[in-house]
């Protein structure tokens, strides 16, 4: 086992290299660089352009720089942003990440949960109408041409019923002789959410097993409104009774896009389930258990819905991989300056350090997790032997 | 030797047939297949009707085609403040039959005259019968140019990536060991890189045309993700009872290869097709709608067209700009994804009706 591990990682270090020069290389090939506008400038002789390129290091040959690059890369030191220019890579996306990933993380959750629990009535009600019509509606919002989808809600909720923003992180107007940065309250947000979140699944893992479904049912409604109570407590306590409304703001332009994304992310689960649902319930452990006089519901939950759950559960983990890929769209039609706004100006005005420093952070989060989910897939499934994997 | 063909044949050809009814059976497999016929049918029927002379060239080509629609329009003066009794808000006036007085610099029309204009876009009519674009180009004539380009790319995509990413994904876990940590390694580089950037960045230094997409779409799809998902679903099949068996009566390698894995990964393989003709249409229409592509109509392009001319934010006052392009996305790629579902409750037993 750790020598398997230990095999993984010293992959994962030539892998990680080629990354790193196979991004560069492909960002050197686009055509221009990020300060070819200044000759565009009347004013500025050209000397003053090839003064800047050779300050940046841009006039040296690509070899030269790709080395100085990976050279700098591993002893910490990222460059200075071009078209940002004394903020650090790593500042920009300690700013930006946050953003994305509570929007997304929330998305996620909800998609999962709605999905897995829409695609396990979906396969126990086989060959109804209800099932095909349920099916055949995730499957269009499933595959809807999502950046049309996303300008109709805006159009229908921003603009025609005016009842949520259209776009944007916040109302500026509102912030003006605000106490706080919005950062600060960003990250008491998330805070919150995550304590939250880590509260109501620990409740449900524990609920899990009480077997009278009504007790259960009460048990949890029971800890959900404490929940609600104890969080409306807090936010109205001290300091954080002054953010408030700010928080409030903010958690105001996040329902349009979270809406508009789980509507199309949720019907991949649900889909997903319902396929290896139905598969899992040709197995003969169903029938075993159709045979001891087990409730329906209880089958479906525990017995087919639980070993359905691996390749949803892998699934899952190859979409927070896509997280910060999938959030370039989103938030560029929502305007919500998160990290997907960040490399698509990064790639597109040629801020080569931002683009390399946004692409090396999604590069490691996409290698850890292909990582872990390598090694759950043998944890998961004992058939699945390591020394197999080689 | 032919008796033998003959009998290989006649079994095929039952197969088959069987196939079709276990096909048949699925509701949702036969929608999907509908629209698709539906689609290709409009792709074909195009150059139909431009070979039989039943549509001009100059008036319903899709790139360059010009229409004239005129129309009798009421001049009106709007109200500097709403609501009133007539409009609700500024976006009501003028209307569709009206024309701001204030915006007639070429003519001394007085308000309550009424004046021949060129309209465009033109609403639905029997000539075009979804309207014309701003620039007088019949939006029906888009759409099926539109869908012959999503077939071309799609399947061309689609067939190449999931062609790629079987047969690696069959011979990693097949053969595991360096060739295995070589494929997946290599996967891994191609999933690292964020698609959506590193299309922006390709289509930055090389135009892309059709064909070219495609066979940048296919080869980063085959090579990434479904890579491993094949792989993984391979290496469940190679545990299985009759692999072994296989092997124990003398199977060669090639053998247990061909005829006892890769039968058994091809429905995961068919669903991962149905995956990439949906993410490919959708990427050239993502992509176009960004307008970073070198193609003259495509359905991406068309609600790119709307949205940078305005007319997304103007609701469904010219709907026929937003709806059809949109619809057509969503249907072809939701038809093609029902096609496959269908498909994989005929190839996967497990799949089959009790």
């Amino acid at each position: 086992m750790y020598k398997y591990v230990f095999r993984r990682v010293y992959q994962l270090i030539i892998v990680f290299f080629l990354f790193l020069v196979s991004s560069y290389v492909l960002f050197d090939a686009i055509p221009g660089n990020a300060f070819q506008n200044l000759l565009l400038n009347p004013d500025l002789p050209p000397e003053a352009y090839e003064q800047v390129i050779k300050l940046y290091g841009l006039d040296k040959p690509l070899s030269e720089r790709v080395i100085l690059y990976i050279g700098n890369f591993f002893q910490g030191d990222f460059g200075y942003s071009y078209k940002h220019f004394p903020r650090t890579p790593i500042e920009l996306i300690a700013e930006r990440l946050p953003r994305t990933l509570m929007l997304f993380a929330m998305v996620n959750i909800i998609a999962f949960y709605t999905g897995f629990l829409i695609g396990k009535i979906l396969a126990w009600r086989r060959g109804s109408k209800s099932e095909t019509w349920i099916t055949v509606t995730s499957v269009f919002s499933y595959t809807i041409f999502y950046p049309w989808w996303a300008l109709m809600m805006l159009w229908f909720f921003g603009y025609k019923l005016n009842w949520l923003p259209i776009g944007k992180f916040l109302y500026p107007e509102k912030w003006y002789d605000a106490p706080y940065d919005s950062d600060v309250i960003f990250v008491s947000m998330i805070k919150f959410t995550l304590v939250v979140s880590v509260v109501q699944i620990l409740v449900y893992i524990y609920t899990r097993n009480i077997e009278s479904l009504s007790l259960r049912r009460n048990v949890r409604f029971i800890s959900l409104s404490i929940l609600a109570i104890l969080s409306i407590l807090y936010w109205n306590s001290g300091d954080l009774a002054i953010q408030k409304p700010y928080a409030m703001d903010i958690a105001y332009h996040m329902i349009l896009p979270i809406f508009t994304v789980t509507v199309v992310a949720f019907a991949g689960t649900a889909l997903l389930t319902r396929t290896t649902m139905m598969e899992v319930m040709k197995d003969d452990f169903i029938l075993t258990a159709r045979a001891k006089g087990l409730s329906q519901k209880r089958i479906r939950d525990r017995h087919a819905a639980r070993n359905a759950l691996l390749p949803v559960v892998t699934s899952f983990i190859f979409t927070i991989v896509t997280i910060i890929d999938g959030s370039v769209l989103t938030e560029t039609i929502f305007s919500w300056p998160g990290m997907g706004q960040l490399i698509l100006d990064a790639v597109l005005e040629e801020d080569i350090p931002v683009a390399m420093a946004s692409f090396s952070f999604i590069g490691v989060f996409a290698l850890i997790a292909h990582f872990i989910a390598d090694i759950s897939y043998a944890y998961l499934d004992p058939r699945i032997r390591i020394q197999s994997q080689g | 030797m032919s008796n033998e063909k003959d009998i290989a044949k006649s079994i095929r050809r039952a197969a088959l047939k069987k196939n079709w009814r276990l096909f048949r059976r699925s509701k949702l497999g036969m929608i999907g297949l509908y629209i698709v016929i539906f689609f290709f049918f409009l792709s074909i029927l195009q150059p139909i009707l431009f070979v039989t002379g039943v549509w001009n060239k100059g008036v319903y080509d899709p790139v360059v085609g010009y229409s004239e629609q005129f129309q009798e329009f009421l001049v009106v003066e709007c109200p500097t403040e709403y609501p009133t009794e007539k409009y609700k808000n500024r976006s009501d006036c003028p209307g569709r039959t009206e024309v701001n007085v204030r915006t007639l610099y070429y003519s001394d029309a007085e308000v309550g005259d009424y004046i021949i204009q060129n309209l465009q876009p033109a609403p639905p009519s029997s000539e075009h019968i979804l309207g014309t674009d701003s620039l007088g180009r019949d939006v029906f004539s888009q759409i099926m140019e539109g869908s012959q380009v999503a077939f071309v790319l799609g399947l061309l995509s689609a067939t190449l990536g999931v062609g790629i990413s079987t047969i690696l994904g069959t011979i990693a876990a097949f053969f595991g060991g360096k060739i295995d940590a070589y494929l997946m390694r290599q996967s891994d580089l191609i999933l690292m890189l964020p698609t959506l950037p590193l299309l922006f960045i390709i289509s930055a230094f090389a135009e892309l045309q059709v064909w070219h997409l495609a066979v940048v779409l296919g080869t980063i799809g085959g090579l990434g993700g479904s890579v491993i998902t094949i792989k993984s679903q391979a290496l469940q099949v190679k545990v299985k009872p009759f692999v072994d068996s296989a092997r124990i009566t003398g199977g060669s390698q090639m053998n247990i290869l061909f005829s006892h894995v890769l039968p058994n990964v091809a429905p995961l393989a068919l669903l991962f097709m149905v995956f990439s003709v949906t993410g490919a249409i959708a990427s050239e229409s993502v992509l176009s709608f960004l307008g970073l592509l070198n193609i003259d109509m495509s359905w991406g392009l068309m609600i790119y067209l709307a949205q940078v001319e305005g007319f997304i934010f103007s609701g469904m006052k010219f709907w026929w700009l937003i709806l059809p392009a949109g619809l057509s996305v969503t249907f072809l790629t939701g038809g093609f994804y029902l096609v496959g579902r269908g498909l994989d409750e005929v190839f996967n037993p497990r799949l089959r009706d009790r």
